[in-house]
């Protein structure tokens, strides 16, 4: 046997653990969930195996295009806000000292410790009508009268934004901290005011650092759950609630999976003009 | 006047004084560089200059008006930096136009104006090429044309030639020097390799711990230098530690060596010797009264010169010889080391 196929054989032995790994834990259950999208429903939370798409018929209905349209519109706006604060804050963090840079990341990794629901629930005792925050409004004299800052959008949003923010900013830390402080150093010796150095070179270089930060943030606000669920109202759910709303309350496991097989289709449908805008970006260039 | 003048400049990091009061006057189209090694505040001094960094203290005039208030982007001084700076993201024409459109230069006069740039620096061409498809030296031309483009009114350069290999780096020192002269513009070089400086500059200012140590012409500066650290810094330098005995004349161990007249009278006592070691003369003579009997520690033989390590009364001297001036003593034995009066320089210890 040669060194090189012995090599490669090597290689195919240690690669087969992660890739049964991910056979079982992912692509299997991703079958099982479409061949339940597919099955019969049964009362009673039950379901036969077999070949309907009534499931998918009703996916169709507008009721849940609507809730669709409003998860993928408030992923996109989250996506803006939080890309909007981490940029700067992440471009900031680069320019400290080192060890003011350790203490903000150390900070920011610190926050992820939390876990989802106890933030949605700290969200939802700050904003309420007897919270700390509407007591210091009232003081200030911004609010009349106490009332509580939630349900509402707006609620859901500052919790998402709060929820991905330490994500985006550590997401994009390696990226601005290699960028050559020469760069925009050159830039300003042929000419360039500060907007226009952002626009024209410190923008263009990290440019596809932050559409994978915009896209990052989609994919983890759009299956949310929790946070539009305590914050928000009826009208503000996702389709992850509308998914727990099948299976859980209503006991119609196939349709439930329907739903979540559609959110992953648009999921991929999304990447695929992501990747397509990129590759005709990077040809033209 | 017309040129750039630099007064009283200052910059201070917290406790370390980076530039101490540096006063210099460089005459339209002069070709002057800042010599020094690393961390004696040239690249900071240059930075200053180029607007990109505040000076603690001082002005900087460009042909008698004040600019210290204005910025790098109102100055437009055109600079290479070490790293190159070119930006990854555009190609070679964009870069080299890159001013040109902040100006709103039309693409027609910018695209004839960009490749008259390639051509200076013998890139025709390759406008359309990226950086990423250039070899270092074909990006440090870029670089240079890039600086160029604005017809800056002063043209800095941050050690460029440092990532080059040492034959290419030559070609480039040759070129840059004929297209300096060509341009008549005023250029200011900052570089710690002293053969670079010697061989492109007008005039090298030496710098060591934030001031300029000596300014002036490079080969008066080589021969007198003013003190240790540019006897130390500009070539190789014996330093003798020895008495000053009268104006002429100091003790060095047992022997009395004649020297070159000191300018301003010196005060009795130490004071040290300075002399090239291509000016050292070794014979195989007997020693007398004024000269040394050296004792040969070790001989290199480069070929096209030939170095003689000495042990002079307990201190090292260096010699370096033409092959044909070598007899071929070897190590261990003792010949007469001479040290001719006109290039022995007393400086303060």
């Amino acid at each position: 046997m040669t060194t090189q196929r012995r090599d490669s054989l090597a290689l195919s032995v240690l690669l087969s653990a992660p890739a049964v790994f991910l056979l079982t834990l992912s692509v299997v259950p991703v079958l099982l969930l479409l061949q339940l999208s597919v099955a019969h429903h049964a009362e009673g939370g039950l379901w036969s195996p077999g070949f309907e798409l009534s499931q998918y018929a009703q996916l169709l209905n507008p009721e849940f295009l609507k809730v669709a349209a409003f998860s993928f519109g408030l992923a996109i706006v989250t996506a803006l806000i939080t890309v909007t604060i981490a940029f700067p804050a992440a471009y900031f963090i680069t320019r400290m000292r080192r060890r003011t840079q350790v203490a903000w990341l150390v900070g920011l990794l610190s926050t992820l410790s939390l876990s989802e629901v106890l933030v949605v629930f700290a969200f939802q005792v700050l904003l309420s009508g007897g919270g700390g925050l509407v007591k210091a409004l009232v003081t200030l004299g911004v609010m009349a009268q106490p009332q509580s800052l939630y349900p509402n959008v707006a609620a859901v949003l500052v919790c998402l934004v709060y929820l991905v923010l330490p994500y985006i900013i550590l997401f994009l830390y390696p990226a601005l901290s290699r960028l050559d402080d020469d760069l925009p150093a050159a830039a300003a010796t042929m000419g360039a005011s500060p907007p226009r150095i952002f626009v024209s070179v410190t923008a263009p270089l990290v440019r596809g650092s932050l559409f994978s930060a915009f896209l990052l943030v989609i994919i983890f606000t759009v299956g949310s759950y929790l946070t539009p669920l305590v914050l928000g109202r009826p009208q503000h759910w996702t389709i992850g609630i509308l998914i727990n709303n099948a299976a859980m309350g209503t006991g119609n496991l196939p349709l439930a999976a329907a739903q979540a097989v559609a959110l992953v289709l648009i999921m991929a449908v999304l990447f695929g003009l992501a990747r397509g805008l990129g590759r005709a970006r990077d040809a033209s260039e | 006047m017309f040129g750039l003048e630099i007064r009283n400049v200052s910059k201070a990091y917290g406790p370390l004084l980076a530039v101490d009061d540096v006063s210099l006057s460089i005459p339209q189209g002069q070709f002057v560089c800042f010599l020094g090694p690393s961390g004696c505040g040239k690249t900071t001094l240059l930075r200053i200059i180029a607007g990109l960094e505040p000076a603690g203290a001082g002005a900087i005039v460009l042909n008698g008006k004040d600019i210290t208030t204005q910025g790098a982007n109102a100055r437009q001084f055109g600079m290479v930096f070490q790293s190159l700076a070119l930006f990854p993201h555009l190609s070679v024409c964009d870069n080299v136009a890159f001013s040109l459109r902040l100006r709103g230069v039309d693409q027609k006069t910018r695209r004839a104006r960009v490749d008259e740039l390639l051509s200076l620096v013998r890139l025709p061409g390759m406008a359309s090429r990226s950086i990423s498809q250039l070899s270092g030296g074909q990006r440090q031309r870029v670089a240079i044309a890039r600086a160029l483009a604005q017809e800056p009114p002063v043209f800095l350069l941050d050690e460029p030639f440092s990532a080059l290999d040492a034959k290419l780096r030559e070609e480039m020192q040759a070129e840059l020097r004929e297209l300096q002269k060509r341009l008549k513009i005023t250029t200011i070089l900052v570089t710690h390799d002293q053969r670079e400086a010697m061989s492109m500059a007008d005039d090298i200012a030496v710098m060591g711990e934030g001031r300029i140590q000596q300014y002036g012409v490079p080969l008066s500066l080589y021969r007198e230098p003013a003190n240790r650290f540019v006897a130390n810094f500009l070539g190789l330098s014996n330093l003798l530690p020895v008495e000053i005995l009268c104006r002429d004349r100091v003790r060095l161990g047992e022997a009395v060596i004649a020297v070159a007249p000191m300018a301003e009278p010196h005060a009795r006592g130490v004071a040290t010797l300075s002399i090239r070691p291509e000016d050292v003369l070794l014979t195989l003579d007997a020693p007398d009264a004024t000269s040394l009997p050296g004792l040969i520690l070790a001989v290199r033989d480069m070929g096209s010169s030939v170095e003689v390590r000495l042990d002079c009364h307990g201190h090292q001297v260096l010699c370096v010889l033409q092959p044909r001036d070598w007899a071929g003593a070897a190590a261990g034995s003792t010949v007469k080391v001479g040290f001719p009066a006109q290039q022995c320089r007393v400086l303060a210890a």
